[in-house]
């Protein structure tokens, strides 16, 4: 008898338990969406200030739980990259607010928009944490669809005129900023020096070329010594939109229509993609994994790509001094084609469920807005390039670089970036990308470039809605 | 405490005492399937992404008929269905009946090692194929240098191989969870049937498909329809081994309604009305197995 009262009890707590989960994530469900903006956030902070200093001592050597006042919550996704720079962000900032703290959870970027469309899709605005990372080409395409997910900082005191223009278009909507520019993605390429020199090559005749001078060249250090100039990742059209980007020339019409099939600049990209592929100058690899041992391990003598790249170029500690750096090649034969384009690239963002916006503008205001020393800290370890102006003129960017032969990268960079073509990414980039990138694996397998530009064109349409 | 309670026969009481039991699994079902089931056949009907969506009717339902790469993946998906599913079970059902032999010797770490793969998780498994048979992977490595091949073969990098890649691996990965499957099923039948059929100087092959396989027809109808039911909802070998590619040649359904729900512009309507396309795929194929399958009427 007691056995089976046990057992009852035991599934009725079960039951309840059960039920009283589904009510309370029922319950803000419903309430998140008709707050929006950041009224929640407003509300909340002076209620919750009092209480927080009071408690502060007491929970600072137990950590402080989650929902402390002083402690805000960010989600980013590399440890040696955004993460560590958050991190020494928040360390610049504790000196004068020492009660300050960062909660940061590593999300990959793909786990980020799963996790990002769950709650944004089901109106579950509670779940966001106070500051999140987005990549620039998936900003509008939140921007549009969620608006009320960020919150407008353009009057919380972060004085955006020092950032560079062209990256603050990935954070801004109808003249409103909505984000904190954060890294740069300038288009570097990457090569092996002494391997070209055994070529006979050299890197300056690599700089400010076309693709055609490229392949030319990379047919014949192919022939002498077997390595490819760089490679890509199958799958995906990153390589054909930095050339667009490097040409200024939109996949898009103004109107916001896909300019795809008849578009004669990225017909020259598939040209010179096909070309590049069938005489081997480029490698492609399988996944991401394979794409970075193509260069640090010996496939390849080289990689072109945002400047992000250099950390898994420097990880090959043992071919420290024989790199150098330069420009990307550039279309032939196209109207305002340039030795300049831009791969990903990232910004902060304060979410409308941050519970003390005041606070996180301010922490922004202070550090990536505002302290030369951050980007001095992790520019040489992180290769985190600055967008905010000031940063540039620091010593730390004309040092040279010892695994670069004593090139002084960072400033070449910073040059590269300030003549990069403004570009428009479009609500639709991720749409494009990936059936450019059906249609580019098609092409070189023999498939005709304006049927397949066609099929891309449909297919974007298609995932419009048109 | 209820032996006290007035009014209940002892039946009556046992029924609701078995009831009671039920409440925990029912909860959690309706809580966690159904209601989210029910949820997403509304949202099924409503266009639009994001949150800007609006009753749309049945025009979710048409459009799918528009989409080329659903298309393409709905072939992919029966593709691995046609060629995969047979492959499997036949071995499955022949590793079955070998380990059922009671003479066998060390049967209990054969089973093991048959049934380990379905241990290892998904994606674990996906990307170590994908390094298998990866330009540089072992397979490549193991095949030039026994002179098959002249130079590495890109697997990953053309329609074909790239899908019988993830045959293969899919191959690997559930034939021993069907054949525990089986083992269970064959341990039901007398082993005096099969010692009468070999006095009656029956070779192993007609044991195998007089007696074996007509007694392990339920069985063998379960994992028909497990089975058809896990290969038109693929996901990880798609998203980790070949990640679709090339060119969609590989992508499967599920993929597909991935991609389109989380990587681009969010379309809600639309996927729900792709997860409910399978849901209706897997009722029809399982309905006609079951027809097929079941002779006792």
């Amino acid at each position: 008898m007691k056995k089976k009262i046990v057992s009852i009890l035991l599934s009725v707590t079960m039951a309840g338990m059960l039920l009283a989960g589904c009510g309370s994530s029922a319950a803000p469900q419903a309430q998140a969406p008709a707050e929006g903006g950041d009224a929640p956030a407003a509300e909340s902070a002076p209620a919750d200030a009092a209480e927080a200093d009071a408690a502060a001592d007491a929970a600072a050597d137990t950590g402080a739980a989650a929902g402390g006042d002083n402690t805000l919550t960010v989600w980013a996704w590399d440890q040696n990259f955004n993460i560590y720079s958050i991190n020494e962000a928040a360390k610049i900032y504790q000196r004068e607010n020492p009660d300050f703290k960062l909660e940061v959870e590593e999300v990959s970027w793909d786990d980020l928009q799963t996790k990002l469309g769950t709650i944004l899709g089901a109106g579950n605005y509670d779940q966001l944490p106070d500051i999140m990372l987005m990549q620039d080409f998936a900003f509008r395409k939140y921007a549009m669809q969620y608006p009320d997910m960020f919150t407008d900082i353009t009057n919380s005191g972060i004085d955006f005129s020092q950032f560079a223009a062209g990256k603050l278009s990935a954070s801004t909507v109808d003249g409103k900023n909505l984000g904190i520019p954060f890294d740069n993605g300038a288009e570097i390429a990457c090569y092996r020096s002494d391997l070209l020199e055994e070529a006979g090559y050299t890197v300056d005749d690599l700089t400010n070329i076309s693709w055609t001078d490229f392949n030319r060249i990379g047919e014949d250090v192919l022939k002498k010594t077997g390595y490819s100039l760089f490679s890509t990742q199958a799958g995906s059209a990153d390589i054909i939109m930095q050339m667009m980007q490097s040409a200024g020339a939109s996949i898009w019409n103004d109107d916001g229509t896909p300019n795809i099939a008849n578009n004669a600049t990225l017909k020259t990209c598939m040209e010179t993609y096909k070309m590049l592929f069938d005489s081997g100058v480029m490698a492609t690899a399988n996944s991401w994994d394979e794409y970075i041992a193509t260069f640090t391990s010996g496939k390849t003598l080289g990689t072109i790509n945002g400047c992000w790249i250099l950390a898994s170029v420097q990880s090959a500690e043992d071919q420290s001094g024989k790199w150098s750096m330069t420009n990307m090649p550039s279309l032939a034969g196209v109207n305002g084609a340039t030795n300049y384009s831009n791969q990903g690239g990232s910004s902060w963002f304060i979410t409308s469920n941050c519970k003390n916006v005041e606070l996180a503008s301010d922490f922004f205001a202070k550090t990536f807005a505002g302290s030369v020393e951050l980007y001095e800290t992790i520019l040489p370890t992180a290769g985190a390039l600055s967008t905010w102006t000031p940063a540039g003129d620091s010593d730390v960017y004309a040092q040279p670089s010892e695994f670069f032969g004593g090139q002084a990268i960072f400033k070449d960079i910073t040059d590269y970036a300030s003549k990069v073509p403004q570009w428009d990414m479009g609500v639709y980039y991720t749409e494009a990308n990936t059936a450019l990138a059906t249609a580019v694996t098609n092409v070189v397998n023999g498939g005709n470039i304006d049927e397949e530009l066609q099929t891309a064109e449909d297919t974007v349409n298609f995932d419009m809605g048109n | 405490m209820n032996s006290k309670r007035s009014g209940m026969g002892l039946n009556a009481r046992r029924n609701f005492e078995g009831w009671l039991f039920l409440v925990p699994a029912v909860v959690l079902i309706v809580c966690m399937s159904l209601i989210p089931a029910v949820m997403a056949f509304v949202t099924s009907f409503t266009t639009g992404t994001g949150a800007n969506t609006q009753w749309g009717g049945l025009s979710n339902y048409m459009r799918i008929l528009k989409d080329k790469v659903f298309l393409q993946s709905i072939k992919n998906c029966f593709f691995y269905l046609i060629i995969q599913v047979p492959i499997m079970l036949v071995l499955a059902l022949i590793l079955a009946s070998m380990l059922n032999n009671p003479k066998l010797k060390c049967k209990g770490i054969l089973r093991t090692c048959i049934f380990l793969p379905c241990a290892t998780s998904l994606v674990a498994y996906a990307i170590i194929f994908r390094t298998l048979f990866a330009t540089d992977g072992l397979i490549n490595l193991v095949l030039t240098s026994i002179g098959i091949l002249n130079a590495p073969y890109n697997f990953l990098a053309h329609p074909l191989s790239a899908k019988i890649v993830i045959i293969i691996a899919l191959i690997w990965r559930w034939t021993g969870y069907n054949m525990v499957f089986y083992l269970s099923g064959l341990q039901n039948i007398d082993y005096s049937v099969y010692e009468a059929a070999r006095i009656d100087g029956a070779s192993p092959f007609q044991i195998f498909t007089k007696i074996t396989i007509p007694l392990l027809k339920p069985t063998i109808l379960l994992t028909a329809i497990m089975s058809t039911n896990g290969t038109l909802q693929l996901f990880d070998e798609s998203v980790n081994l070949t990640n679709g590619g090339p060119a969609n040649a590989s992508i499967t359904m599920s993929h597909y309604i991935y991609n389109q729900t989380f990587q681009g512009v969010p379309k809600f309507g639309y996927t729900s009305a792709m997860s409910f396309l399978i849901l209706f795929m897997v009722a029809v194929l399982a309905f006609i197995q079951m027809k097929v399958g079941d002779k006792r009427d």
